[in-house]
């Protein structure tokens, strides 16, 4: 008999070593948990107001989610994350969270902190999350108040956050840079760099509503940023700047891939992960809402969603000749918002050229042509 | 190392969750003060997980040695040996309780 031995280590490091999820596995999946939100901001792609019954009769039971986690786990599924809307309104919250770390899962949450109670300290204290990020959407009341239009919304943040950092539970703080807060965004940044438990990133690229709802699309149009404005931020932050110097070779290809490749999904979308919405539809990403690219889970099995319908999904192609020439095999891709699930939010087909998402990558590319001088 | 004798018994902790990858067992902290970073896992060799699947809360860690004295080529002395000192270091980790 050798000494038995018990090695401790990341899981990262031991799927590396051994190679696990080389292939196709759903290692990890999106748990959009609920789509309501006590928010009401207008860049958000997904929010319904907390109160919406019809919403909240469509979200899937713990009994559900156990389910589809218990065949997400004998897949081989490590890492999960909730979301939402606000994935604290659930009022079974703690009791989904728990069921799926005893599952072996590594949960992590995003939350908007407002709603953080004594309770959840407790909860996050005796079982840590993997990560805890909260979005800082101001840092003065009437900036707060202009994005989640929520007048009492910063103090209630304020209180949650604090509850969180009090206590000593780590936090990873992220801002979005919209119309309504971008006066204030190096005041955020600063703010969030001071609080949070590793690293800040920020993010002004605004998707459309998953709902494609005329009036809500709206909101976040008026929210978006201009290419310019959101060149100029990018190099505004220091930190972000140097990032994307260092990295140019990843955003700016000097050659671009000469095959003609007609296949639409050239992501990691449906590889190793997978997103579940609040109603039970298994996506290949959120954002991939295409009727003809969500299966009902309610209505069938995730086994079947992940090895049938995702590989039918991520083999189709486009005959559009314009989005090949401009998107598939554009040498800036990397700088561009352009995907076909966010194609489709933007004008109702999964291959289209999107000029917004075009101006934003070119002013990106200008602006870091010319950092590097 | 904790002192740990032939006659303990020992149960795992509701704390933490075994789960087989790919034919390999590892262990992954549910509370804090198991794994303390992000993502820490206890990841057990072959002949861990010949001792881990025999702690039920029942069998002493004699025993143990005992059912793996048929299986393996070693003397009973080494045998106990060594399930003595995986199920200290798995106690000493929170893995397994006595």
């Amino acid at each position: 008999m050798g000494s038995p031995e018990i090695s401790k280590t990341t899981l990262t490091d031991y799927m590396l070593e051994r190679k696990i999820g080389a292939g196709r596995v759903p290692l990890s999946f999106d748990f959009e948990l609920t789509a309501r939100c006590n928010n009401d901001c207008g860049h958000c792609y997904i929010n319904v107001p907390a109160e919406d019954a019809r919403y909240q009769e469509e979200e899937l039971s713990l009994q559900e989610i156990e389910r589809i986690a218990d065949e997400a786990v004998a897949m081989g599924t490590l890492w999960c994350l909730l979301s939402g809307g606000e994935p604290l309104l659930r009022e079974d919250f703690d009791d989904v969270y728990l069921s799926l770390k005893r599952k072996g899962l590594l949960v992590s949450v995003y939350t908007n902190a407002s709603l953080i109670t004594e309770r959840h300290v407790e909860l996050f204290k005796k079982y840590p999350p993997r990560d805890l990020e909260v979005t800082v959407y101001g840092v003065t009341p009437e900036t707060f108040a202009r994005v989640t239009n929520r007048p009492s919304g910063f103090s209630q943040f304020q209180r949650g956050l604090n509850r969180l950092l009090d206590n000593k539970i780590p936090v990873r703080l992220k801002a979005m840079a919209l119309r309504s807060n971008v006066h204030e965004l190096p005041e955020i940044a600063a703010f969030c760099r001071e609080h949070t438990k590793d690293y800040f990133r920020f993010d002004p690229l605004l998707n459309l509503r998953h709902d494609r709802d005329p009036a809500r699309n709206q909101r976040i149009l008026a929210e978006r940023l201009t290419p310019e404005e959101i060149a100029r931020i990018d190099h505004a932050d220091l930190e972000r700047s140097e990032a994307l110097r260092k990295d140019c070779g990843i955003y700016i290809h000097d050659a671009v891939e000469q095959e003609d490749c007609a296949h639409l999904f050239h992501c990691g979308a449906g590889l190793n992960s997978f997103h579940l919405s609040h109603n039970g539809q298994f996506r290949l990403c959120g954002s991939l809402c295409a009727p003809d690219c969500v299966y009902d889970l309610r209505n069938g099995s995730l086994r079947e969603a992940w090895t049938q319908f995702a590989p039918r999904v991520l083999a189709m192609e486009t005959t559009d000749s314009e989005v090949r020439r401009k998107c598939i095999h554009c040498p800036i891709f990397n700088l561009c918002l352009w995907c076909p699930a966010h194609a489709y939010l933007e004008c109702g087909h999964l291959d289209r050229w999107s000029e917004y998402f075009c101006k934003v990558a070119h002013a990106r590319e200008a602006a870091l042509k010319d950092r590097l001088g | 190392m904790t002192d740990m004798s032939l006659n303990d018994v020992c149960r795992k902790s509701d704390d933490i969750v075994a789960r087989e990858i790919e034919g390999e067992m590892i262990i992954i902290p549910m509370t804090a003060g198991i794994g303390d970073m992000e993502d820490e896992i206890y990841a057990l060799d072959e002949i861990s997980l010949d001792i881990w699947n025999r702690i039920d809360g029942i069998k002493s860690a004699g025993q143990i040695a005992q059912e793996l004295d048929a299986a393996y080529d070693a003397s009973l002395e080494t045998i106990q040996a060594d399930v003595l000192g995986l199920l200290g270091e798995l106690v000493k980790r929170g893995i397994i309780l006595t």
